[in-house]
């Protein structure tokens, strides 16, 4: 049986590696890279490595940047008196396109999963407890944006516990409906957290 | 609702047959294995979109073809619908309204409630108690999606909080908050559950005085792990549920840490029934215990009855069988004219006295149907 040569199985395996990458799409990728120029491949592994060699993790935040403190935390005209925690470097970037918030962040670098086995000494809490008592004592409030899954919720509430001694503001992010949605098109359980979280006008 | 008629085309043993039914009662008279449990599943099919008897829709298609189609008309007090359901062998399923294909089962189903009563109910007392919740979580959750929203919620945490269990360092504030997850959750579960186990009691039980002729009374109670007086339990408010299991969880959780595994929530809860005070489990006998399961679905009648104001369809499999006469008398006596019921039995001459009302009779025999009047 004639299979594919060997430096083409590698790197199909390689991709393999990747999330939602199975054999078919793998060969369609690696054969699309036989096609490309030595200068673009070059380019590409490059790509590849400078994400490990040149990142690393914000000292003040736990972010993930090229330069520690991070942007974020460097620029002045933040508003040092809101801090929001987040689960991962994505939802910075999902939170910073609203352009509605300009407070810091704090990254958690996951949310607490024992099935996973990711307890609270896995993430960045230690660090936020840090912050708070020593360098970012001009905070006011944190707002806790883990998802609203179990795992989510489960880190928003033991961090609630461990803030406590702070004597902060603590808020959690809404939920419910979709901005630009119907009410026809949300399901059951979206619609009746939206309307448990009602308030007045 | 009423099921005006059903056309079956390569469905189990039927090659094509087409039935009408009565609005009150329909009989299916033949010998084992000539199809009349194969006709009620096909109304059940209809009605679900699954079979009560196997999870293999290919089951279904008759022997040696590779498509199968069930229709029926189903009349509700404002319109009638016309349902369609096509199974394909390596395709699956597909389903049509008034000739309007539906592409999401759960939009089609409800357009034909039924209730089924088979022999395979007897599991839900002879059963393990994860019958008994499952029969309260399917019961709860038809009308309450947020219920099964909690209850998906609750086992999810339910499993994180037994990892949590079996690791070496137990940081307890961390138990703290799965202990208060599973408390917010789980009284959101023990409202709902102890709400639709009042109403279920009470008619469950006197369906079953009905049936038995007042010779016992059934008393079923909801054995709850959190070990609540009674009259503490069917009162309780939403707060009062969360602070108990929050307790309750704290108080357990030396013995917790040891076993590794949450001993206390509604995940350990159990419905007991009493005959005459007494353990029907234990000692209630084999047609006893049957009566009881019956009296269960024929609750479970009313409770769709005060939800849709609607009566659904009442499929009967082999009830007669393993019930004394009186039994079977009382039971077809207490069938009213409000409800369609279809009954499958082996031999019909001896009951035909005990009918209110003449039943629409089939004979079934391989595969064949023949009306007998």
């Amino acid at each position: 049986m004639w299979g594919y040569p060997e430096p083409i199985e590698r790197l199909m395996e390689q991709f393999m590696r990747l999330p939602g990458i199975g054999p078919k799409t793998a060969a369609r990728l690696a054969f699309h890279c036989m096609s490309m120029s030595k200068e673009t491949v070059a380019e590409f592994s490059k790509a590849l490595l400078d994400i490990k060699e040149r990142l690393v993790e914000c000292q003040i935040c736990c972010n993930i940047t090229e330069f520690s403190p991070c942007p974020v935390c460097r620029d002045e005209r933040r508003d040092r008196s809101v801090l929001c925690v987040v689960q991962d470097a994505k939802d910075v970037v999902a939170m910073e396109r609203t352009h509605e918030f300009h407070g810091l962040y704090h990254v958690l670098q996951g949310a607490i999963s024992p099935m996973d086995g990711i307890g609270p000494n896995d993430l960045r809490i230690r660090e936020l407890l840090t912050r708070l008592a020593g360098t970012d004592d001009s905070v006011e409030e944190v707002i806790l944006a883990t998802n609203p899954t179990v795992e989510g919720e489960a880190t928003a509430m033991y961090l609630s516990k461990l803030l406590r001694p702070f004597e902060l503001k603590v808020t959690r992010i809404a939920r419910g409906l979709p901005v630009g949605g119907d009410l026809e098109y949300a399901d059951e359980v979206t619609l009746a957290k939206a309307l448990e979280g009602r308030r007045s006008l | 609702m009423i099921v005006k008629w059903v056309d079956l085309e390569n469905y189990r043993n039927y090659r094509h047959v087409f039935f009408e039914l009565s609005p009150t009662l329909n009989v299916f008279v033949g010998e084992n294995g000539q199809g009349k449990t194969n006709a009620l599943e096909s109304i059940f099919y209809l009605g679900i979109g699954k079979s009560h008897r196997t999870v293999r829709d290919y089951e279904l298609i008759q022997f040696g073809e590779t498509r199968s189609t069930l229709k029926t008309l189903v009349e509700h007090e404002i319109r009638n619908y016309q349902l369609e359901i096509q199974i394909e062998e390596n395709v699956g399923k597909k389903a049509w309204i008034n000739h309007a294909p539906y592409k999401k089962m759960s939009d089609y189903i409800g357009h034909l409630q039924v209730v089924l009563f088979s022999p395979e109910d007897l599991q839900l007392l002879k059963g393990s108690p994860a019958l008994r919740r499952r029969f309260l979580d399917i019961e709860i959750g038809q009308s309450q999606p947020t219920y099964l929203y909690h209850l998906a919620l609750y086992n999810k945490t339910l499993q994180q909080r037994n990892r949590f269990l079996k690791s070496h360092n137990i940081d307890e504030s961390l138990l703290d908050v799965l202990d208060e997850q599973l408390s917010i959750h789980g009284s959101y579960i023990l409202l709902k559950r102890i709400d639709f186990f009042k109403d279920l009691n009470h008619i469950a039980s006197s369906l079953y005085e009905k049936i038995a002729y007042q010779k016992e009374k059934l008393n079923i109670k909801y054995d709850s792990s959190l070990r609540i007086d009674d009259a503490y339990l069917y009162s309780f408010t939403i707060h009062e549920f969360q602070e108990a299991l929050y307790t309750g969880l704290q108080k357990q959780r030396k013995q917790d840490i040891h076993q590794c595994i949450t001993t206390i929530g509604p995940h350990r809860d159990d419905l007991l029934f009493y005959l005459n005070e007494k353990d029907a489990k234990k000692y209630g006998s084999q047609g006893q215990q049957r009566t009881i399961a019956l009296s269960l679905r024929l609750a479970e009648i009313e409770l769709l009855y005060k939800l849709s104001r609607e009566y659904p369809v009442l499929l009967l499999d082999d009830v007669l069988s393993e019930l004394d006469d009186d039994r079977q008398k009382n039971l077809l006596l207490s069938m009213t004219e409000k409800v369609q019921t279809i009954l499958t039995t082996t031999s019909w001459s001896s009951l035909a006295d005990y009918f209110r009302m003449a039943p629409k009779l089939y004979k079934v025999d391989s595969g064949i149907l023949t009306s007998e009047g």
